[in-house]
């Protein structure tokens, strides 16, 4: 599990969006976390590049991705689901889907081309019906 | 021993002096004897005796309690259902927000120097536990955890996991412990307890539906491995995001790692220990049958 080390992350609260009165007013909340996606040599290159194409619209002019949360009343609480997102979006763009193997390859054109035969075939099938009731005068 | 003891000196100087005793020359403290209150005894003879006008209420035929006239009384309305079965016998815990223990401290009336335990709560009238309601003790709930900056070593009986990790953002420690209810009364009144005169008890154990919460590290419980509550020290620092302060490098850590046993029920005192508040003495036990009792 990766240990991020959270001096490398630049982190503000601000008031949060929504009913609540004075209380949501006045108190800070809503916890915003921001760090250079390029320099964050704690994240593996791949997994760095793959966050950007996925997470282009977290991203700002300044190539720093935003994550916010204004889940809960608690600062501590929006800042741990802060976190918890950013792992989330650590552990999506690391995952490695298997390579299919040679033998899988040649199993899946083998495949393929009978499905495309025997849809070839049907219809021949279908045009000899057509075709025998068709009248015709010669 | 620079002068002889002369016991009842003062009293038997009395008897020698004063006149004989008799009902005449005795007579009741001040304030110990109040007048009853007498009914039918008022102006213009005391005429309805407090007692109202004519009906019911005059005649003292007045139906039971809840009857409400033919109504289908509100507690015959409320249908029985499983949630509600044995409300009454279900443990409660008295919630103790972190704003409100911030302020304790803040006033004075808790003292964060030394380990804060129930006592200490409900000596600074921070709370009030009712142990006799099914009262089980106290919950440490999040409610202010963002402006909470005590470092303190606190003893609650059940805390949530945003309270821990506020508490040990602040380089403070927190346990839960438990008390049955014999002891959790000693625990609120402890000075009634020492002028009885009774050995302290030794504090029970938790019943099977609550030892999986106090032997799991999670929630910092008395009964769990230490290595292990050190590593959810560190886990719930990662989770929150905060840098786990050091405890050793501290200077109050004495104060802080001091724990009870899980037998013990007050800080200082063992289980078997008989206390004189009158003349300020301590009475232990030396039976090996005791001992081995009272330390098993």
């Amino acid at each position: 599990h990766l240990l991020f080390c959270v001096d490398r992350l630049t982190i503000t609260y601000c008031r949060s969006s929504g009913p609540g009165g004075q209380n949501v007013n006045k108190v800070n909340t809503k916890a915003e976390v921001r760090f250079h996606i390029q320099t964050a040599d704690w994240i593996p290159e791949d997994v760095r590049q793959k966050i950007i194409s996925q997470h282009t619209n977290r991203i700002n002019r300044s190539g720093e991705l935003i994550v916010t949360s204004e889940v809960s009343r608690y600062q501590m609480r929006n800042l741990s689901d802060c976190l918890q997102k950013i792992r989330d979006m650590i552990a999506a763009a690391s995952v490695k889907h298997k390579q299919p193997s040679q033998e899988d390859v040649a199993l899946r054109r083998y495949r393929i081309d009978k499905m495309n035969r025997e849809r070839l075939q049907q219809k021949k099938m279908h045009t000899a019906v057509k075709r025998s009731r068709r009248v015709e005068f010669d | 021993m620079s002068v002889p003891k002369n016991t009842g000196g003062k009293g038997l100087d009395l008897l020698r002096n004063l006149p004989r005793i008799s009902l005449a020359n005795l007579r009741p403290n001040p304030g110990a004897k109040k007048a009853e209150k007498r009914r039918g005894r008022g102006a213009h003879g005391g005429s309805r005796s407090g007692r109202g006008h004519k009906g019911q209420r005059q005649r003292g035929n007045r139906p039971r309690l809840g009857f409400e006239g033919g109504q289908t009384p509100f507690y015959l309305v409320i249908p029985k259902y499983g949630y509600n079965e044995g409300h009454s016998r279900k443990p409660q815990y008295q919630p103790l927000s972190l704003n409100r223990l911030q302020y304790l401290i803040d006033l004075g009336r808790i003292d964060p120097t030394q380990p804060i335990d129930l006592t200490q709560l409900v000596n600074g009238r921070g709370v009030t536990v009712q142990p006799l309601k099914r009262d089980y003790g106290v919950q440490l709930v999040e409610e202010g955890a963002d402006t909470f900056c005590a470092k303190v070593n606190i003893e609650v009986q059940m805390a949530s996991e945003c309270a821990i990790a506020a508490i040990e953002k602040n380089g403070g420690i927190i346990t839960t412990g438990f008390y049955d209810p014999r002891s959790l009364s000693l625990l609120c009144k402890p000075v009634p307890f020492f002028m009885r005169g009774q050995p302290i008890p030794k504090r029970m154990l938790p019943g099977e539906d609550l030892v999986p919460y106090y032997t799991d590290s999670k929630n910092r419980g008395y009964l769990s491995d230490p290595a292990k509550i050190q590593q959810a020290r560190l886990e719930l620092a990662r989770k929150y995001g905060y840098v786990l302060p050091d405890v050793t490098k501290d200077e109050l850590f004495h104060m802080l790692t001091t724990r009870k046993d899980p037998r013990q029920i007050f800080f200082g005192l063992a289980p078997g220990w008989v206390v004189n508040m009158a003349e300020k003495k301590i009475l232990k036990p030396t039976d090996e049958k005791l001992l081995s009792y009272y330390s098993s």
